[in-house]
C-alpha cells in the first residue's frame, strides 16, 4: 500500500455535470461516480502522484455558485471527501 | 476558507444562523443588566394604540427611566442601536454594505409604518366587557385601549365611586355607565372596531411586503440584501426563549408538558410524513430518487434547510434544492395566510392544538413563527370575546416548540441519509467519508440561544428567586417590543422576498407540493397534534 498525500479541490456544478478543479487540474463527470473516476484519470496523467499511493481528495462546494438570497443555507449543503486509489 | 465546514467554530462569525444568536445575546445581557439596577434596554420603542396622529401616540419608550428620550428619541435610538448591530453582522456575513444599509432603513421604516398603523384603535382595540355583554345598558361602542381584564376593573372601580357596587350585584343606569365611560381613560367609544389586536399589524406587514414583492419588482430586488426573513426570526426565536423562560416561572408544568408533547407529535409526523411524500413522488409522480428525497424534506421536515441538507447528504446538484426552496418560500406564505384564520374558525377552543399543527405543517422558521403570531393574536381575541385572558405568547410557544424540535432533527436525519447514500446508493464504504461532525454543522445554533435565554430565567427562578422582579424588568423589554420589532421585521422580508410567479414552469413539482401539503402534511399534523395536545389549555394572564 502506497502512502496517502491529500488534496484540497473545488467543487462545482452547471447542473448537468460535476466538476471538480485545482489550480492545475480538472476533472469532470455527470454522477460523483464518472467524476471520481475523471478524477483518478486526471491524477495519474498528472504525474504529481506515485503509482499504486492513495490521494485523500477534499472536495470543497464553491458556495458562489447558488443563488444570492439561497447562500445562507450554504452550511447546510456539503463538501465532500474521498480517497482515490491510484 | 470561506465555507468550509472542518472546524466546529467554523460559521460563527460569518453565518446567520450564529448572528442570530450574538444579536439575541446581546440584547439578552442588556435586559440581564437590570438584575444590576442598569436600565441597558429602556430605550426601546413600544408602539401604542392610538386614535389620534402624532408621535406621542405612536410609540413610547419601553421603560420609564427612559422617559426624557420622548417617544420620537425612543424611535431614533431603536433604529440606530439596531442598525449598528445588524450592520456588524452583515459586514461579518459578507454583505453588499451599502445595499445593505439602504435597504435595512427602508425595511425597518416599512416595518414601523406598517405597525403603527396595524396599531389605531379601529384595528387593534377590544370591545370591554361591559359594552360586549350589557350593550342596552353601556351601548354597543365601549373599546378599551388597553387590556379588557384592566379597562373592565377601571369602569367598575369608577361605578363604585358614583355608588354602584357592581360586584355586590348592583347594575348601573345608562347614564352612570356613560359617566364612568368619560372617567376611565383608557375606555373609548368607536363608531366600528375589527379587535384583531396586535394581529392586524402582523397582516397589514405581510400585505405591505407581498406589495412589493410581487408588484414593486425593482424596489423588491434593492431591499433584497436586507430582506432576511430567517435571520430576524430566528433573532426573534431566541428572544423568545426569554418569554418562555418567564413563562415558565408562572407556568412551569404548561411548559414543560408542551415541551414533551412538541417533542413526542414531531416525532411522529417526521416518521409519517418524510416515507409518504416520498412514495408519492417516486410512485404518483416518477421523479427520481434524488428529487423525492429532497422535496420529501423540503415539504416534511423544516422547508429550506431540509431541502438543502438532503441534497447536500445524497449529493444531489443545487438546482434541485434551489427549486424546491422556491417551492417551500411560496407556499409556506399560503400557509401563512390561510391557516391561522382556518384553524380558529374551525376550532377556536383548542388554542394550543392550532399552535402546535402550524409548527409541524409551515415549513420555514420564519413563516411558521409568523403564522403562530397571527394565530395567538386571533385566538386571544376570540377568547377574549368569551370573556377569557389567555397568556400572551403561550399559542406562538406552541408553534415554535414544535418547529424548533424539527429543525434540531434536520442534522441527524441529513446525516443518516448521507449513510445510507454512501453505503446503499453511492455502494463506495471506505472510499466516500460522512464525518459525524456534519450534525454540529447541520444544527440549528440559534436554538442554542433560545434554549440558553430560557434556562437562564427558569435558573433564576430556581436559584436566586429574590432577583426576579429586577430580572424581569429588562426581560419584558426584550421579550415583548424587541421580539415584536423582530416578527415584523420577518414579516416585511418574508412578503418581499416572495415572488408568487416563480412557481410558472415548475408545474408537475408545484402539483406534487400542493398535494402533499394540503391533502397529506396538513391533514396528519393536525390529527398527530390534537393526539398530542388536545387538552392543553394557556395559561390564564396575570393582570
Amino acid at each position: 500500500m502506497g502512502m496517502e498525500t491529500e488534496l484540497e479541490t473545488i467543487l462545482t456544478d452547471d447542473g448537468e455535470n460535476w466538476t471538480v478543479r485545482t489550480d492545475n487540474l480538472t476533472a469532470s463527470g455527470r454522477t460523483m461516480d464518472e467524476l471520481d473516476n475523471d478524477l483518478k484519470r486526471v491524477l495519474n496523467e498528472s504525474g504529481q502522484f506515485d503509482k499504486g499511493s492513495s490521494v485523500k481528495v477534499f472536495m470543497r462546494y464553491d458556495f458562489s455558485n447558488l443563488p444570492t438570497w439561497f447562500r445562507q443555507y450554504q452550511y447546510h449543503y456539503f463538501n465532500r471527501s474521498v480517497t482515490i486509489d491510484l | 476558507m470561506n465555507g468550509v465546514n472542518r472546524k466546529w467554530t467554523d460559521g460563527m462569525a460569518t453565518s446567520e444562523d450564529w448572528w442570530a444568536v450574538w444579536l439575541g445575546l446581546i440584547m439578552f445581557v442588556g435586559g440581564f443588566l437590570s438584575i444590576w439596577g442598569v436600565d441597558a434596554v429602556g430605550w426601546m420603542a413600544k408602539t401604542k394604540g392610538w386614535l389620534d396622529p402624532g408621535w406621542k401616540h405612536w410609540v413610547k419608550p419601553a421603560s420609564k427611566g427612559w422617559k426624557s428620550i420622548g417617544p420620537l428619541g425612543s424611535f431614533l435610538m431603536t433604529y440606530g442601536v439596531f442598525t449598528v448591530f445588524v450592520c456588524i453582522g452583515a459586514f461579518f456575513m459578507k454583505l453588499d454594505m451599502k445595499k445593505f444599509f439602504i435597504g435595512w432603513t427602508c425595511i425597518f421604516f416599512i416595518t414601523w409604518g406598517s405597525w403603527i398603523a396595524g396599531h389605531n384603535g379601529h384595528f387593534k382595540f377590544h370591545k370591554t366587557i361591559q359594552s360586549s355583554q350589557q350593550p342596552e345598558i353601556w351601548g354597543d361602542d365601549v373599546y378599551c385601549a388597553t387590556k379588557v381584564h384592566k379597562c373592565s376593573k377601571k369602569l367598575n372601580k369608577a361605578l363604585k365611586k358614583m355608588g354602584v357596587d357592581v360586584a355586590a350585584g348592583q347594575a348601573p343606569t345608562a347614564e352612570q355607565a356613560s359617566a364612568a365611560v368619560d372617567k376611565v381613560k383608557k375606555a373609548v367609544r368607536m363608531s366600528w372596531g375589527l379587535q384583531l389586536g396586535g394581529g392586524f399589524s402582523y397582516m397589514l406587514s405581510l400585505a405591505v411586503g407581498l406589495f412589493i414583492g410581487n408588484f414593486m419588482k425593482g424596489f423588491a430586488g434593492f431591499l433584497r440584501e436586507a430582506a432576511k426573513p430567517e435571520w430576524y426570526i430566528k433573532t426573534a426565536i431566541v428572544y423568545l426563549g426569554i418569554k418562555i423562560g418567564m413563562m415558565s416561572m408562572k407556568a412551569a408544568g404548561f411548559m414543560f408538558e408542551l415541551a414533551i408533547a412538541g417533542m413526542c407529535a414531531t416525532i411522529v409526523a417526521y416518521m409519517i410524513f418524510w416515507p409518504i411524500v416520498y412514495a408519492l413522488g417516486r410512485k404518483a409522480f416518477a421523479l427520481p430518487r434524488g428529487a423525492s428525497a429532497v422535496m420529501a424534506s423540503g415539504i416534511s421536515i423544516c422547508g429550506v434547510s431540509a431541502a438543502i441538507a438532503t441534497a447536500g447528504a445524497i449529493r444531489a446538484k443545487a438546482v434541485l434544492p434551489v427549486m424546491v426552496s422556491m417551492l417551500i418560500v411560496v407556499f409556506a406564505m399560503f400557509e401563512l395566510i390561510v391557516l391561522p384564520g382556518l384553524y380558529v374558525s374551525i376550532n377556536p377552543g383548542d388554542p394550543i392544538v392550532n399552535g402546535a399543527a402550524m409548527g409541524l405543517t409551515v415549513k420555514t422558521d420564519g413563516a411558521d413563527a409568523a403564522a403562530g403570531a397571527i394565530l395567538d393574536e386571533l385566538e386571544r381575541a376570540w377568547a377574549q370575546k368569551q370573556g377569557i385572558q389567555w397568556e400572551e405568547g403561550s399559542i406562538l410557544a406552541a408553534a415554535v416548540m414544535t418547529k424548533i424540535w424539527i429543525d434540531m432533527f434536520i442534522g441527524v436525519w441529513a446525516f443518516v441519509l448521507a449513510i445510507i447514500w454512501v453505503y446503499k446508493v453511492e455502494r463506495k464504504p471506505g472510499q466516500s467519508q460522512v464525518p459525524v461532525s456534519e450534525i454540529w454543522f447541520r444544527f440549528p445554533k440559534f436554538v442554542l440561544g433560545y434554549f440558553f435565554c430560557w434556562f437562564a430565567y427558569v435558573a433564576i427562578a430556581v436559584f436566586l428567586p429574590e432577583i426576579i422582579k429586577p430580572a424581569m424588568h429588562g426581560a419584558k423589554i426584550v421579550q415583548s417590543p424587541m421580539r415584536k420589532m423582530m416578527f415584523m421585521l420577518c414579516f416585511v422580508s418574508i412578503g418581499v422576498i416572495t415572488d408568487f410567479s416563480k412557481l410558472k414552469g415548475m408545474g408537475k413539482l408545484t402539483l406534487l407540493y400542493a398535494i402533499a401539503l394540503f391533502l397529506i402534511i396538513a391533514p396528519i399534523a393536525y390529527l398527530v397534534a390534537w393526539i398530542f395536545h388536545h387538552g392543553m389549555m394557556p395559561p390564564l394572564a396575570t393582570p
